[in-house]
C-alpha cells in the first residue's frame, strides 16, 4: 500500500526556548505541525482550535514548578481525548506524579530523549494509515462536489491531517454512513452557518438568495454536498457486491452544550479542510471541515479503486438514454 | 397542470432543477420522496416527465418507478433518474421498470434541456 503522509496539529506549551526548538525539530520530522500558546491564552486557544492531534506540555510551564500539572488537569477535564506529552527536567517517567494526575498524560519524556516519544505519537496520533490514492481521491471528489454547488469561488484544500478532537466546528454538520468491505464509518461535513448564509445571499449557490435567512435552506445545501461526495466516493471505491464483514453499529453520542460528538472510538479522525473564497470579494469565505471516522472497521490493505473503462464512462451531468 | 415532476428529498436539488426548467418554459411540480411523487402523479395525470432521485427516505426512486408502472398502471410517463448512484445493478433495475434514462449528479441543465423538453412534450 502506498501510504500517504498526513500531518497533525499539536499545541506546544513550553517556556524554555531550547526545549521549544528541540520539540519543533522532533515535530517536523514526525509530521506534526506546531502551534504555540502563552499560558494565559491556552484555554481560549483550545476553544478556538477544534482540530488538534495532541499537546506537548512542560512540567514547569508558566514559570511554576508544577504549572504544567495544574494546567494538564484543566485541559484533561475538557479535552480528555487529546494525548498530552509531558516534558520533565530529570525523569522520563511519571515518578513523583500522583496516580490521579498521571491519567492526564500519555507519556513523560526528557528533551535529550524526545525520540522516545515516537512510539507514543504513532500509537496515539498516527494509529491509522491511509492509502495515498484514497486521500487524493477524496480531495478530487470533494472539490468537484463543491464546485458544482458554489459559483465563482476559489477552493483551497489543505493537506489532510488527523485529529483526536471530538469537537464540532460551526453550527451545521452532516453525517452519512460510509460502508464498504474494507472500511465502515461515517463522513461528516461541518460549516459555519453565518459564512454559508453570506455566500447564499451573495448568489454564489443555486439556492435563492432570498432564502438565505432560512436555516433549512442552508441545511439542504450542505446535505446535498454531502450526498454528492458520498455518491462519488461509493462509485469510486466500492462495488455493488461489496458486503461489510461485520454489520454491527455503535451509538453516536452528541452533546450540544459542549459541542461534542463521539463515535465510540479512540482512533484519530481523518480531516480535510476546504476554504472557499468569493473571487469577487475575498472577504467572503467559507470553511468546510470534512472528517472521515472509520470507527466500525478499517482495512487499508484491502483498499481498491474502481477502474472504469473509457468506453463505459458517462460524464456526470450527461444523460444516458436507455 | 404540470409537464414535469421533480422528485428529490433535497430542497436544493428540487429548487435548482425546478427553477431551471421553469426558466426554460416548462411547468413543474415538486415532490419530496417517492411516496409524495406517486401522490403528485396521481393528482396530476397530465405529467409527461418525471425527474427522480434514487436515494430518498420513505420510498426510493426505483421503487417509485416500479409502482408508477405497476400500481398506477402508467406506462406512458417518461422517467429519468437524477442520482449520485452509478451502479450497473441499479441501472438494470431502472431499465426493467421502464425508465428512459439516467443522469449521475450534479445536474447540468444545458446538457439535458433539449431532451427534457422533448420528453415533456414541449
Amino acid at each position: 500500500m502506498d501510504e500517504a503522509t498526513v500531518v497533525s496539529k499539536v499545541l506546544v506549551l513550553e517556556d524554555n526556548k531550547p526545549s521549544r526548538d528541540g520539540i519543533r525539530k522532533f515535530c517536523e520530522s514526525h509530521n506534526l505541525v506546531t502551534l504555540r500558546a502563552q499560558a494565559e491564552h491556552v484555554m481560549s486557544v483550545l476553544k478556538s482550535n477544534v482540530d488538534l492531534g495532541g499537546i506537548f506540555l512542560a512540567e514547569a510551564f508558566d514559570g511554576k514548578a508544577q504549572g504544567g500539572l495544574v494546567l494538564a488537569r484543566r485541559i484533561h477535564a475538557i479535552r480528555p481525548e487529546l494525548p498530552i506529552f509531558l516534558r520533565r527536567e530529570v525523569l522520563a517517567s511519571f515518578e513523583g506524579i500522583t496516580d490521579s494526575d498521571q491519567k492526564a498524560f500519555t507519556a513523560a519524556y526528557v528533551l535529550e530523549n524526545i525520540e522516545s516519544l515516537t512510539t507514543d505519537v504513532d500509537r496515539t496520533i498516527f494509529s491509522l494509515t491511509y492509502p495515498n490514492a484514497l486521500l487524493r481521491g477524496i480531495t478530487e471528489i470533494t472539490k468537484a462536489a463543491l464546485e458544482s454547488q458554489f459559483k465563482e469561488l476559489d477552493t483551497l484544500v489543505e493537506k489532510p491531517f488527523v485529529v483526536k478532537d471530538r469537537l464540532i466546528y460551526g453550527e451545521i454538520y452532516t453525517l452519512i454512513p460510509v460502508e464498504g468491505s474494507w472500511c465502515r464509518g461515517y463522513m461528516m461535513l461541518q460549516a459555519d452557518e453565518l459564512d454559508l448564509m453570506k455566500l447564499v445571499k451573495a448568489d454564489k449557490t443555486h439556492v435563492d438568495p432570498l432564502g438565505a435567512g432560512d436555516f433549512r435552506n442552508l441545511n439542504g445545501l450542505l446535505g446535498e454536498i454531502t450526498n454528492l461526495i458520498w455518491g462519488a466516493f461509493k462509485n469510486r471505491y466500492f462495488t455493488s457486491t461489496d458486503k461489510p464483514i461485520f454489520s454491527g453499529q455503535v451509538p453516536i453520542v452528541i452533546n450540544h452544550l459542549h459541542r461534542y460528538i463521539s463515535f465510540g472510538s479512540d482512533n484519530p479522525q481523518l480531516c480535510f479542510k476546504y476554504t472557499l473564497t468569493d473571487k469577487s470579494d475575498p472577504g467572503k469565505s467559507l470553511q468546510i471541515h470534512q472528517r472521515f471516522v472509520f470507527n466500525l472497521s478499517w482495512s487499508p490493505e484491502d483498499f481498491a479503486e474502481n477502474i472504469v473503462s473509457v468506453d463505459d464512462l458517462v460524464e456526470s451531468g450527461e444523460l444516458e438514454m436507455f | 397542470m404540470a409537464q414535469v415532476l421533480v422528485v428529490d428529498d433535497s430542497s436544493t436539488v428540487r429548487n435548482e432543477v425546478g427553477d431551471f426548467l421553469k426558466n426554460n418554459g416548462l411547468t413543474v411540480a415538486l415532490a419530496v420522496d417517492g411516496k409524495d411523487g406517486l401522490a403528485k402523479l396521481q393528482a396530476d395525470p397530465g405529467i409527461k416527465l418525471i425527474v427522480c432521485d434514487v436515494n430518498m427516505p420513505n420510498m426510493d426512486g426505483l421503487t417509485m418507478a416500479e409502482k408508477v408502472r405497476g400500481e398506477l398502471k402508467n406506462s406512458t410517463v417518461n422517467i429519468i433518474m437524477l442520482t449520485t448512484e452509478n451502479s450497473p445493478a441499479m441501472k438494470d433495475r431502472g431499465k426493467a421498470a421502464g425508465i428512459k434514462g439516467w443522469i449521475v449528479k450534479p445536474f447540468k441543465g444545458d446538457a439535458v434541456l433539449a431532451t427534457f423538453k422533448k420528453l415533456a412534450g414541449a
